[in-house]
């Protein structure tokens, strides 16, 4: 098993045209991502990748069945972009962009609430589920199947917890990353609830990083369920010093939180296992094998 | 993206908030004759127009600055002059420019405003709400920071629309916790107002006044302004472009942009290559564990051109501070032999003379290796970050 995306689930891709989109969807299909149409406007009615290729994202659903899509459409097309998918009832969305205005995110956001569709992204390598299906750019070489749910915010330390699950002697069910970006679509509770719904997984890794309150909010989620499964996280940015512009001014006002110490610490005092180093991940993931 | 205080007041107004009366000076004798035309008695105050908060408390390097802070007050006319003069060309240091500080090239001129009272308003976004907040407290000289860490609940924290007014009965919220008298109602409604709708239309990520001032008459005046704006929506606002201080910013960093990469500067040794902010990140904790300092890093995520990502690569080699080349590259949408590309290519223009720890995964690894072993390169080969991090601090020992 796994979340979000499994060999079955039918993708279409938004941009598929693009020299991007072409060179990752190609990777996808060779990886058994059951990739099932494209959309880019005034191209309906054509093919690439060997895909039939669609003017909306409505009628590629209708004729196709597809249920999730992967876009790789510049930022500045992203809100409608998503805005459609949002209005073909899609179950997820995976936006690749980086760049994507903060206006547009909160626009976004709003159109998504109440709807059943759920954005990964944006400025996420997307979402894989090994020897199943890959929804963006992850380097697939590097996954291998097992029991271990990676979620993360960044997207080359998705990478870098992925290798940590193979150095434990272990595979992964699902691998998210969540993007880095001031917004972002699904967020830790999301990813984590998924995963614990999940039969497959047993051990979950999550890599938090400087800025934002999201490793706090799951910490919160996470101290009120019952029935936990391990999490072992890793949080980065210690060494930024304060005030450095990563990350963002406005959080120390909104949230009251500044450091990855308090990422730490309330990931801790909420019951989950915390390492120094992410090359520490495998040591703590060997002890559930 | 950061403006000065005096064109943040400037935006401001423009949305029919109150602004102090002032102009921008660059000589003393501007100064002079601009104290003149914005009181007839002053008292003045005269700003230090660099892009940092903490001005008031901050200190200058130089000796002839004297020894106040970057905001001063001035009661009489023929001191304007002088005192104009001791801040321009010096270096102001506060809290958050560094040891180094910033120059100071221009000093706003205004006239003091007598105010009664003294408030917090910012807007700023919630990110795991995903929300537009409004934030109110009542500070007076107490660093807001501190009230956000240590007593959150002194901050009002209302909800703004992302599409519309602010309502009456959030304007009433404020105005019944800021203990406002009557008369001040309608000048705090236009306030909010105001800041909703320049953070909407401008694209900002933030919009902080600190103080506001209540005036006798109940008119509100932003005593001090911060803008800063959303950089990936630069795009929609030729305007905001134009208001960009290339001074603000490291030469280094300002080229970095250039080719859309992220690059920071810090105080350490080590210059890291990385594909990720948060690669960034865990290397540098990395190498404070060691007791090693990261002099700076460049971001080349994304990065899909090897001419750009070679002038990237220069940027960290021709850094004087660097001593030792970090580089951590996980490929995915960016392909290794890209990166060992622009490698070959940056040192065969200006040389690799500091020791170089490579580390490739993902995508086109293999590729990107024999590349490199190609070159002949004197690279040193790491498989993991911790191995990386590692065999650098051995190879800056040796070089030392």
């Amino acid at each position: 098993m796994s979340i979000f995306i499994d060999k079955n689930t039918k993708v279409l891709c938004q941009g598929i045209t693009g020299t991007q989109a072409s060179f990752h969807i190609q990777r996808s299909l060779d990886y058994g991502t059951k990739v099932v149409a494209g959309v880019t406007p005034g191209k309906g009615s054509s093919f690439h990748l060997n895909l039939p290729v669609f003017d909306t994202v409505k009628e590629a659903v209708k004729e196709t069945g597809a249920t999730a899509s992967v876009m790789y459409v510049p930022a500045k097309a992203v809100k409608s972009a998503v805005r459609e998918a949002i209005e073909a009832e899609l179950d997820l969305v995976v936006s690749i962009a980086d760049s994507v205005p903060l206006k547009d995110m909160l626009e976004i956001k709003s159109m998504l609430k109440g709807t059943k569709t759920k954005l990964i992204g944006p400025n996420t390598p997307g979402i894989i589920t090994p020897e199943e299906a890959r929804l963006g750019i992850f380097p697939e070489n590097i996954h291998n199947k097992g029991k271990i749910g990676v979620v993360s915010r960044s997207s080359t330390l998705t990478y870098e917890a992925v290798l940590e699950t193979k150095r434990a002697g272990m595979g992964q069910s699902t691998v998210i990353g969540l993007g880095d970006d001031v917004l972002i679509g699904i967020d830790f509770i999301d990813a984590l609830k998924e995963f614990h719904e999940d039969k497959d997984t047993t051990t979950i890794v999550m890599v938090g990083q400087l800025g934002g309150a999201f490793e706090e909010a799951a910490a919160e989620w996470y101290k009120s369920l019952e029935n936990k499964k391990p999490v072992i996280a890793f949080v980065a940015g210690n060494a930024i010093p304060f005030g450095h512009k990563m990350g963002y001014a406005g959080d120390i006002i909104t949230d009251g939180y500044i450091s990855v110490l308090d990422k730490k610490d309330a990931l801790i005092s909420a019951g989950i296992t915390v390492v120094n180093h992410i090359n520490d991940i495998h040591v703590e993931l060997a002890k559930f094998k | 993206m950061n403006i000065h205080e005096y064109q943040a007041k400037k935006i401001l107004n423009q949305y029919g908030i109150k602004i102090p009366k002032g102009k921008i000076a660059y000589t003393p004798n501007e100064a002079k004759s601009i104290a003149e035309q914005v009181s007839s008695r002053g008292p003045w105050v005269l700003k230090a127009q660099i892009q940092s908060g903490a001005r008031r408390k901050g200190y200058f390097l130089e000796k002839k600055a004297g020894k106040e802070g970057g905001i001063r007050i001035v009661k009489s006319k023929r001191h304007i002059f002088a005192v104009t003069k001791q801040m321009l060309g010096s270096t102001l240091v506060t809290m958050q420019t560094g040891p180094w500080g910033k120059k100071v090239s221009r000093i706003y001129v205004e006239a003091f405003s007598k105010v009664e009272d003294c408030f917090y308003m910012a807007v700023a976004i919630n990110r795991v709400k995903a929300e537009l907040t409004l934030l109110v407290a009542k500070v007076k000289d107490s660093d807001i920071l501190k009230v956000a860490l240590n007593h959150a609940e002194k901050i009002l924290k209302i909800k703004l629309d992302i599409s519309g007014n602010t309502r009456p009965e959030q304007v009433r919220e404020v105005m019944d916790f800021l203990r406002l008298p009557s008369r001040a109602a309608k000048h705090l409604e236009n306030l909010i107002n105001g800041l909703h709708s320049a953070f909407l239309e401008k694209d900002c990520s933030m919009i902080e006044i600190n103080p506001v001032g209540v005036m006798k008459n109940g008119e509100l005046i932003a005593l001090d302004a911060k803008i800063s704006f959303d950089d990936n929506a630069l795009y929609r606002h030729l305007d905001i472009q134009n208001l960009k201080d290339d001074c603000e910013i490291s030469s280094r960093e300002l080229q970095a942009s250039r080719y859309k990469f992220n690059y920071s500067e810090f105080d350490g040794s080590v210059g890291c290559i990385v594909n990720g902010d948060g690669l960034a990140l865990a290397v540098m904790d990395l190498l404070r564990d060691k007791n090693i300092g990261t002099a700076c890093f460049i971001n080349v995520k994304g990065g899909v051109d090897k001419d750009k990502i070679a002038s990237g690569i220069k940027i960290i080699m021709t850094n004087p501070r660097v001593e030792g080349i970090l580089l951590n590259i996980l490929g995915g949408f960016l392909r290794c032999n890209l990166i060992a590309d622009g490698i070959v290519a940056a040192a065969s223009e200006v040389g690799l003379n500091v020791p170089m720890v490579v580390r490739f995964e993902g995508t086109n690894k293999d590729l990107a290796k024999e590349i490199l072993q190609n070159s002949r390169l004197p690279v040193i080969w790491a498989d993991t970050m911790e191995e990386s991090v590692d065999k650098l601090t051995k190879a800056m020992e040796e070089a030392a």
